[in-house]
């Protein structure tokens, strides 16, 4: 006969050999390895304080004739501590999703009983088979201010234990993340990076749900982010990006009126348009022309708003009248 | 008036949907704020569970992704209508138990009970646009109000105010399943609409 005995770590464990007589003469051997008679009481084997090392299939033979006579598998854990449970609608308005996990593993296999009430009418709780410790629930209500209750209880071999959890439809609402965050360069345009992101897929009906979105950009060089809200719109030109510094951008979602914003996107990265270097020594000479107010804005050697007819020499490099005008303007910005 | 389906009408629709948006959202973020002045007026935990309040609608709604346009109008309207009459007694009874000792709370309930006819003027208006006069208010007068005592009253009072921010959430969706429904044109049912 092959059995499964559970015990709690720090338990002192005896094991009958089957119907043997407490006098017979018996080894015991764990996992096939012979143990030390000084382990046995007769022929009653006894485990003192086990440890989780001590799982494992352990067998009696009767000396004499080498017959098993008893094996157990004794598996050493814990009872469950309190689970941790947490309910979420990234969906809504069809519905939401209870996950749930221990604390601490138990070491021997639980299972998990679920119950979801809104006010006293019990819902059902349909489990995932990915995770497994997941289950969704579809509104049968809406705009209800009756709460939900969901109690989550975990049970083992050693014990049980549970949790509740108690809320309203709106305080769930949590989308997923916004995709598809992509981050451009604006041709021309230093200072700008154009972003651009998609609805979490998850979302079923982002026309009659709208989301609101958070952007958050900053160089990578510095640790403080810049943030924008967006009421509408899937897209958002930066305008104030420092010219050549790597940029990190960052969306997150929010249900247009109720619950609370998503995590934050996957970060994408991005760097304004820079002019190509033409010639590296008409390069350096600009640089150095250039007002002192910044030493991040390069104004591109050539310019578009130039006057063709209008030109006035500045040193060694032709700069436009109307493009010094601008770089004065930019100038005073900085100060 | 336009006909139902005309470019005017077309216009006039939108433009009450999207200002009904604008104006349940005003609402909702208003009574909130009430909500939480009211609670620490009467002395109210925000912990307190209000069981559905009899006579005040509940913004609670089954299959609501099914309804119909007209029908979603029809009961935001006879919702406003209750929490307008609900409201003007609160107003009441709040004069009547302090007097002027809190004029804030009182000017606060009379700005939301405005904000209130203003949503059923713009209920009405759709209503009128989708060919159907909306229904009158005769035998829908003031809910008779049971003999509470003063704590039921505030409870009551609590429960209508919870109700009525639950319903400024709901009134957004309806407006914009409107939009969705008809979005250019006429009051011609979706085809997720019933016959």
């Amino acid at each position: 006969d092959s059995h499964i005995q559970y015990e709690q770590v720090g338990a002192d464990v005896t094991m009958k050999c089957g119907s043997m007589d407490w006098d017979t003469a018996v080894t015991w051997t764990a996992n096939g390895t012979d143990i030390d008679e000084s382990h046995l009481n007769g022929s009653y084997l006894i485990l003192k304080n086990v440890n989780l090392t001590q799982s494992g299939q352990y067998s009696c033979y009767e000396s004499s004739s080498w017959h098993l006579k008893y094996q157990t598998y004794l598996r050493v854990g814990t009872p469950p501590k309190e689970p941790l449970l947490m309910c979420r609608s990234n969906n809504y308005p069809k519905g939401f999703y209870c996950s749930w996990h221990l604390p601490t593993p138990t070491y021997i296999p639980n299972s998990f009983n679920i119950s979801v009430m809104h006010g006293t009418r019990e819902m059902v709780c349909e489990k995932d088979i990915f995770p497994k410790n997941r289950c969704h629930i579809r509104y049968l209500q809406l705009f209800s201010t009756v709460k939900y209750k969901v109690t989550l209880t975990v049970t083992n071999a050693l014990g049980k234990n549970s949790t509740t959890l108690t809320f309203d439809e709106f305080a769930i609402v949590k989308p997923d993340p916004p995709e598809s965050v992509v981050a451009k360069p604006v041709p021309s345009n230093p200072r700008r990076l154009e972003v651009s992101w998609q609805n979490p897929s998850s979302w079923p009906d982002p026309e009659s749900f709208p989301l609101k979105f958070f952007l958050r950009y900053r160089p990578l060089i510095l640790d403080q982010w810049q943030h924008v809200e967006l009421s509408d719109g899937t897209s958002h030109t930066i305008t104030d990006a420092y010219a050549g510094k790597e940029y990190i951008i960052q969306v997150a979602a929010k249900d247009n009126d109720i619950g609370t914003w998503s995590d934050w996107s996957v970060a994408v990265h991005a760097t304004p348009w820079t002019e190509e270097p033409k010639h590296l020594t008409t390069e350096a000479q600009v640089t150095e022309t250039t007002s002192a107010s910044t030493s991040s804005f390069i104004p591109p050697p050539t310019t578009k708003i130039c006057d063709k007819g209008v030109v006035v020499r500045s040193g060694a490099v032709a700069v436009c009248w109307t493009a010094g005008l601008v770089l004065a303007a930019y100038g005073v910005f900085f100060i | 008036m336009a006909a139902a389906g005309s470019p005017s009408a077309t216009l006039r629709r939108r433009d009450l949907r999207s200002r009904g948006i604008r104006l349940a959202g005003k609402m909702r973020s208003d009574v909130i704020d009430l909500l939480d002045a009211y609670m620490e007026q009467q002395g109210l935990d925000a912990s307190v569970s209000v069981a559905a309040v009899e006579g005040v609608p509940a913004a609670a709604a089954e299959h609501w992704d099914e309804q119909t346009g007209t029908q979603r109008l029809l009961e935001n309207l006879a919702a406003y209508r209750t929490f307008r009459a609900l409201l003007a007694q609160m107003l009441e009874e709040q004069r009547e138990q302090l007097g002027e000792a809190d004029a804030a709370l009182g000017r606060a309930l009379a700005a939301v009970l405005l904000q209130v006819s203003a949503f059923i003027y713009h209920l009405e208006e759709l209503l009128r646009l989708e060919s159907r006069s909306p229904p009158s208010e005769e035998g829908t007068g003031p809910p008779l109000a049971p003999h509470l005592s003063l704590f039921e009253r505030k409870l009551r009072g609590l429960g209508v105010l919870r109700e009525l921010a639950q319903w400024a959430v709901r009134s957004v969706r309806d407006l914009r399943q409107l939009a969705k429904a008809s979005p250019g044109s006429s009051s011609a049912p979706s085809p997720a609409e019933s016959p």
